[in-house]
C-alpha cells in the first residue's frame, strides 16, 4: 500500500489496481494555433501541465501501472454529436469546421490526437469519448473493471469540465480519485482553484487533491522499500 | 399547445432554437431532502448552515406550480441507500464517517441517508404530487445506476428544467450527465442552493462558460414570463 501526502486526508492505493488516466491532452486544446486559442482561450494556462505530467507518466511506467489516455471528439459524420451541442451558441468555429489543425474535434484529424509530450505508447489503452466524461458512451468502465482497477490518478485538462465531470462519474461509481493540482489544467485561474476546492469539500466529497512531488515521493519510498 | 421560450438566459437564450414545446421539457428537482436542508439532517448533522441550502425552495415551489398548470413532466430525485447498506460504496461510507455523519448511522432524522427514513424524504415545500416520477439515486448524478434516462426517453424529453441542491455537487453531476446525454439544459440559479455560497457562485459560473459549455443559467421568473399558451 502506497500513502500519498494529500488534501484532505492520506491517499492510499496499490499499484496493481491503480489506473493513471490522462484526460485530453489533444493538440486541439493545448497547443497554439489549435482550436482553444482560435475561441480566445490562453493555452500557456494549460501548457503548464505538459511538463509535470510528463514526470508522472514517465514513473507510471517504470513502476508498470495502468495508463489510460482519453479524446474528447466525435465521429465524421457527427452522428455520435447531440444537436445541442452541434447548435447552441455561437462559436466562430463548430465543431466539424475546418480549424487551423483539422476539422474541429473530429476523429483521425490531427487536431484531435494527443500531443507528443504525452503521446500513449504501443499497448496504452485510447479512449474516444463523445463527451465530456470518460465513462458515458464509452468502454472505460469495462476497461477499468477488467484490469481490477479502482482506484485512479486523474491528470489532464480541462479542470473544471471534462476532469470533473470524469472525477464526479467514477465517484458515484466508487473509484477513489486522486487529481494532481499542478497535472491538471483550465483557461481561467478562478476555475483552477476553485474546481480543486470542490473535489475536497466536505470531506472529499468526490475525492482527493495532491501536487505530483507527493505522489513521486511515495512512489520513490515505495521502490527503495524491498 | 404551450411552448417555453425564448427564456431570458445566460449566456444565449434559452433553448437553441427559440422555443420548446412544453411536452418535450422536464422540470428535474434535485435532492429536496430533509437530509440536505432540514433540521437534524445529514447536512445539519455536518455543521453546515441549511439557510443556504433552503434558500431556493421559494422560488422552486413556484416554479413547481407552474410546471403543474401547464402539464410539464416534473421528476423529483432523492440520494440515499438501501438500508443493508449494499449500494453503498465503501469509499463514500468512510468518507462520510470522517466527518462525523456517517451514511446509515442514527441521527434525529433517522438513519442518514438511508431509503425510507424521515431524512431520506422530500421537504414539504416542494413534496411530490401523485403522478410525478421519483428517481432514487446512490450517487450523485441522477443518471448512473438509475431509470431517468429511460424515463426521459420514454416521455420524448429533449429539454430539462433544473432545480435542487446542492448547486455544484448534485445539481451540476445530474446537469453533466444530461449534458453528455444531448439534453438542452437550464440550470434555475434561484431554486439552487450549496453549503458553500462560494461554491454556489462558481458552479453557476462554469456552465456559462465556452458558449455555454454545459447549457444555460437563468432565474424561475424568466421561464414563467416566456411560456406562451396557443
Amino acid at each position: 500500500m502506497i500513502t500519498v501526502d494529500a488534501d484532505p486526508g492520506p491517499y492510499r492505493f496499490d499499484l496493481a489496481s491503480t489506473a493513471l488516466v490522462i484526460i485530453d491532452m489533444q493538440r486541439d486544446f493545448v497547443e497554439p494555433g489549435g482550436f482553444g486559442e482560435t475561441l480566445g482561450n490562453d493555452v500557456g494556462q494549460l501548457r503548464t501541465v505538459i511538463d509535470p505530467l510528463r514526470a508522472v507518466l514517465a514513473t507510471a511506467r517504470a513502476t508498470g501501472m495502468t495508463v489510460v489516455h482519453t479524446r474528447e471528439g466525435h465521429q465524421p459524420d457527427l452522428s455520435d454529436c447531440p444537436p445541442a451541442k452541434l447548435q447552441r451558441g455561437n462559436p466562430t468555429l463548430r465543431i466539424g469546421d475546418p480549424g487551423p489543425k483539422g476539422r474541429i474535434l473530429i476523429r483521425g484529424e490531427y487536431g484531435h490526437d494527443i500531443i507528443d509530450e504525452l503521446a500513449p505508447l504501443a499497448g496504452e489503452a485510447v479512449i474516444d469519448k463523445p463527451g465530456k466524461g470518460s465513462f458515458h458512451d464509452t468502454s472505460f468502465g469495462d476497461l477499468l473493471r477488467e484490469k481490477g482497477v479502482t482506484s485512479l490518478v486523474v491528470t489532464g485538462v480541462t479542470t473544471e469540465v471534462c476532469v470533473h465531470t470524469t472525477v464526479r462519474e467514477a465517484n458515484d461509481r466508487g473509484y477513489e480519485c486522486l487529481v494532481l493540482s499542478d497535472c491538471v489544467g483550465s483557461y481561467f485561474p478562478e476555475f483552477q482553484r476553485i474546481g480543486l476546492a470542490m473535489i475536497v469539500a466536505q470531506g472529499g466529497i468526490f475525492g482527493w487533491v495532491a501536487p505530483s512531488s507527493a505522489l513521486l515521493i511515495a512512489l520513490n519510498l515505495q521502490e527503495a522499500t524491498p | 399547445m404551450t411552448r417555453i421560450g425564448p427564456v431570458d438566459a445566460n449566456p444565449y437564450k434559452w433553448p437553441y432554437g427559440g422555443s420548446v414545446d412544453v411536452t418535450a421539457v422536464a422540470l428535474i428537482c434535485v435532492d429536496w431532502q430533509v437530509d440536505f436542508c432540514g433540521p437534524g439532517g445529514y447536512v445539519d448533522r455536518m455543521g453546515y448552515d441549511i439557510g443556504l441550502t433552503r434558500a431556493g425552495l421559494p422560488a422552486t415551489a413556484r416554479l413547481l406550480a407552474h410546471a403543474r398548470d401547464i402539464g410539464m413532466l416534473v421528476i423529483h430525485t432523492r440520494e440515499g441507500h438501501t438500508p443493508d447498506l449494499s449500494d453503498l460504496p465503501a469509499n463514500k461510507r468512510w468518507r462520510s464517517a470522517q466527518i462525523g455523519a456517517e451514511i446509515g448511522s442514527v441521527g434525529p432524522a433517522g438513519r442518514i441517508l438511508v431509503r425510507g427514513e424521515p431524512g431520506w424524504e422530500i421537504v414539504p415545500e416542494v413534496a411530490p404530487v401523485p403522478g410525478e416520477v421519483l428517481i432514487d439515486k446512490p450517487g450523485k448524478g441522477a443518471f448512473y445506476a438509475t431509470g431517468l434516462d429511460l424515463v426521459l426517453r420514454t416521455a420524448g424529453i429533449t429539454h430539462i428544467l433544473l432545480t435542487g441542491i446542492t448547486t455544484d455537487v448534485c445539481v451540476h453531476t445530474t446537469m453533466r450527465e444530461a449534458n453528455d446525454r444531448g439534453y438542452e439544459c437550464l440550470i434555475l440559479s434561484d431554486c439552487t442552493g450549496a453549503t458553500d455560497p462560494a461554491n454556489h457562485a462558481a458552479a453557476l459560473h462554469m456552465v456559462t462558460m465556452q458558449g455555454g459549455v454545459f447549457g444555460c443559467v437563468a432565474e424561475a421568473d424568466a421561464v414563467i414570463s416566456t411560456t406562451v399558451t396557443g
